[in-house]
């Protein structure tokens, strides 16, 4: 059993790669595996500074592909375990995603991500969401959450372990290099202690009793010889995806019961919209607001009751139509226009979404 | 001959050291300030240590330098406000960001100026990047040990919760190397309120004298003055900080 | 009435019999490593891990918990279960082409970090499951079918010298050596060493088997033999390359 990190509820000042190494704690994440990129390193830095304290591992490896594969080890091991990586990182963390998504490994990625494509900038955009959604040669069979600030870093850090062993898809806690190194204050608190419920974790492999004799051996692949066999495997994931769907499925929405233009944001950029929305309200102007707080699964349902009822609706992100695709694909059929703003690699202040909609 | 440029480059270099070394020359009754501002990540310590050296160039000191000693994230601390700040009279020696490529990976990349800061004429504040190697960091600047009026203060948080309580504290500063004193800096950010400034007084104090540091003071917003009486926390005095910082994202 | 065979304790009968191709060595590495796991009574704590190309065959060859990952990725896996619950005793199962090529750097930083796990890697100088291709293995002037004239070391490089890449890197405590099929015993014997290595937790260890692939050198029993025994230990040397020293009385 792990010490226990946090008791009692705390308030905190910190950047949000310390947030995230915290939530980790306070999630009894139990060893993380990683390998040095900005804008994430702090998450490691603060991990291998505490983790000793409160009996947690901690595993440099030699590449983002080890990190992840380590990272699916601990899993089938029975541990709760973590890595954190961005943007050329992320990419190479995909490999071992895609075997979490066929071995139905729990694993938990968190991801700040950095400026696109290739290395680009260390410091932040909004780019890596197609890639954590979509990585890997499969169908995105992950779960996605897109984070604004560091109480959700913290929140969806300690979610994505519980989830993630709840439903046994490989989940992500999509952050960026603003909500990395920003300061802000954020409730340090013990899950448990308010009623959040931890991942309850079991040895996929290397459980007791011999194998074979006293039990079944556990013979875990992720070749399959035939279409058919595969054809077999991917639809029942796909079935358990979907059920589990209505269960996972997060987002926020405000005043659009009478709004004719919605804006559509996710991660920290929803914050701008948040305050533009309030700002044009002010204004006299019927705006509505909607965010999308899992990436996958998309909360589409919400999101088809809300569009038709406006004018328009306007997509900020800080990529070039990425949020843009989901929120295209979730509403095919519907005939509201849909108008971008794009700014890929950049920040996007409320001051010019305002603006925008304004003029 | 590539020898004999790198010959030429570095006699050149030793020239102008002493040029500089010779600048240093300090008027008579005027003491020079040289203080390097350490203390854990997000402390706060970028906004205290830019506020003193501001502070000095409003009392008319000449020659102010702010020195920008971050090496872990040379792309969130001051670059950003390095213009602005020029124009309000402070010297910043710091990358600028536009300047620079890949920093971020590449992040201990000293700028080479920054390695003779000492020997700048005038008065140095030194903004020191958080870090395991704390005070340590101060030993890639030129003449370190010579420098006799280098002081390092410890910035206290007491919101990090890894110097939230006194023994925290303790702990932290002893890591830190050669301290000569410590700031009380508890805030959370746009959420601050007197308690936590008041409870940081508290545990600043008490650590101070476990450690046998003096305590420098209390830095804190202005929007904070009317809730504290004498203009004074645990005795010490207040210093008030124009934020800066958290104009950026980060 | 069916003559059965004699098998490892540790084999799981319903899996058999196998799926590698007539000739092919990995049985015997197999048949090698399943008596070493009995005669060391490990059966109950061994984590098994294949890799991709013909080792994924051995995916369910044991009675023992397996995963199957991906191509030069069992090493990390290995690793990352072996540092999550160092009581079982992990075996990461490779080919030379994962081992060599695309997992290189794991095989390299595993051995440098001294990771208390136990890689085999099976050494038959071409890529087998893809149809035959250049290993990093492949002999100068041997035909594959991406070195239809013969392997051209100006052009692609002398063979990889496994034990002794590792054994140069590996600190104290490493137990690295080669052994061949066509030597059952002794290659037994390595990877019994290898494994109680792991077991005393001294540190990495490592066994390259030399072994036949008869389906892609497209040799009958004699020709495949005598490649292996004249042609590949000319240049891949038999034995124990770095043993522990033995802690003084």
């Amino acid at each position: 059993m792990v010490e226990k990190a946090i008791t009692g509820e705390k308030r905190a000042f910190m950047t949000g790669n310390e947030a995230v190494a915290w939530a980790a704690l306070a999630a009894e994440a139990e060893i993380m595996y990683g390998y040095p990129i900005t804008p994430q390193n702090e998450i490691m830095h603060y991990w291998t500074r505490l983790a000793p304290k409160y009996g947690r591992k901690f595993l440099q490896t030699e590449d983002e592909i080890s990190a992840g594969f380590t990272t699916c080890g601990g899993v089938l091991a029975g541990k709760r375990a973590f890595t954190a990586t961005a943007g050329p990182g992320n990419i190479l963390m995909q490999e071992a995603m895609s075997m979490a998504e066929m071995l139905r490994i729990p694993t938990v990625v968190v991801v700040q991500q950095r400026g696109g494509p290739s290395t680009a900038t260390v410091i932040y955009s909004q780019q890596e969401t197609t890639l954590t959604c979509f990585g890997g040669n499969g169908e995105g069979l992950r779960i996605v959450y897109s984070t604004s600030s560091h109480q959700e870093l913290f929140d969806y850090t300690i979610k994505a372990f519980q989830i993630a062993w709840k439903y046994r898809f490989p989940t992500f806690v999509l952050g960026d290099g603003y909500q990395a190194k920003m300061r802000e204050s954020l409730y340090l608190y013990n899950p448990e202690e308010k009623g959040i419920p931890l991942a309850e974790p079991y040895p996929f492999l290397g459980q007791e009793g011999r194998p074979g004799v006293e039990r079944e051996p556990s013979h875990l692949r992720n070749t399959y010889n035939t279409e058919e066999e595969l054809y077999q495997i991917i639809s029942r994931y796909v079935e358990d995806y979907e059920r589990m769907t209505p269960e996972v499925v997060e987002y926020q929405a405000s005043d659009f019961e009478d709004a004719e233009i919605v804006l559509i944001a996710h991660g920290i950029v929803s914050r701008a919209a948040r305050a533009a929305v309030k700002a044009l309200r002010s204004e006299g102007l019927k705006v509505g607001y909607f965010r999308p707080i899992t990436l996958r699964p998309f909360p589409v349902g919400k999101l088809r009751e809300i569009a038709p009822k406006a004018k328009k609706l306007v997509v900020a992100e800080s990529a070039q139509g990425q949020l843009f695709k989901l929120v295209q694909e979730a509403l095919y059929g519907e005939t509201v226009p849909l108008e971008p703003y794009f700014k890929p690699g950049l920040g996007i202040t409320s001051e010019e979404l305002v603006e925008f909609i304004m003029f | 001959m590539i020898m004999f440029y790198l010959l030429c480059f570095h006699y050149a270099l030793c020239i102008m050291h002493c040029y500089l070394r010779r600048g240093v020359g300090i008027k008579e009754g005027q003491e020079r300030i040289v203080e390097a501002y350490v203390g854990e990540y997000a402390s706060g310590k970028s906004e205290v240590a830019l506020n003193r050296a501001l502070n000095l160039v409003r009392r008319g000191r000449q020659l102010v330098t702010l020195v920008d000693f971050d090496l872990v994230e040379p792309f969130y601390t001051l670059r950003p406000l390095q213009k602005e700040l020029e124009k309000r009279g402070l010297r910043v020696l710091a990358w600028e960001t536009e300047k620079t490529m890949g920093l971020g990976e590449a992040g201990t990349l000293l700028k080479p100026e920054i390695r003779w800061a000492l020997q700048r004429a005038g008065d140095v504040v030194i903004d020191v990047g958080y870090g395991v190697a704390g005070a340590g960091k101060l030993a890639l600047l030129a003449n370190v040990k010579e420098c006799l009026e280098l002081r390092v203060y410890a910035v206290i948080n007491i919101a990090r919760p890894l110097t939230a309580d006194v023994v925290g504290v303790v702990d932290y500063v002893q890591s830190l190397g050669t301290v000569h004193g410590v700031i009380n800096n508890s805030h959370w950010g746009d959420d601050t309120n007197i308690r936590i400034i008041q409870e940081g007084a508290q545990i600043v104090t008490k650590a101070a004298e476990v450690l046998g540091l003096p305590v420098i003071g209390t830095t804190l917003e202005q929007r904070f003055a009317e809730q504290i009486k004498g203009n004074k926390l645990m005795g010490k005095p207040l210093f008030f900080l124009e934020r800066q910082m958290n104009r950026y994202l980060w | 009435m069916a003559i059965v065979p004699n098998m490892p304790r540790s084999w799981r009968v319903e899996t058999k019999p196998h799926k590698f191709c007539p000739g092919c060595g990995h049985g015997l590495v197999l048949k090698a490593l399943g008596e070493a796991i009995d005669e060391l009574d490990i059966q109950d704590r061994v984590v098994f891990g294949c890799d991709i190309g013909c080792s994924l065959l051995a995916w369910d060859f044991f009675n023992v918990d397996i995963v199957q990952t991906h191509h030069g990725r069992t090493t990390p896996v290995m690793t990352g279960i072996k540092r999550a619950r160092p009581d079982r005793i992990c075996i990461a199962y490779m080919g030379d082409g994962g081992g060599y090529a695309i997992g290189s750097q794991h095989l390299v930083n595993a051995a440098t970090r001294n990771e208390k796990i136990t890689a085999i890697l099976v050494n038959n100088c071409n890529y087998g499951m893809t149809g035959g291709q250049m290993a990093p293995t492949t002999l100068p002037e041997m035909k594959t079918e991406t070195t239809p004239y013969g392997r051209d070391v100006e052009e692609t490089g002398y063979p990889t010298q496994g034990p002794e890449m590792v054994a140069a890197i590996a600190r104290e405590g490493a137990y690295t050596a080669r052994g061949t099929v066509a030597n059952v015993r002794q290659l037994k014997n390595y990877l019994k060493k290898a494994l109680q290595n792991q077991l005393e937790e001294k540190g990495f260890s490592f066994v390259e088997a030399l072994s036949g692939c008869p389906t892609n050198w497209s040799t009958n029993a004699k020709a495949t033999w005598a490649f292996l025994e004249e042609n590949m230990t000319k240049y891949f040397k038999v034995g124990e390359v770095k043993v522990p020293v033995k802690e003084e009385e």
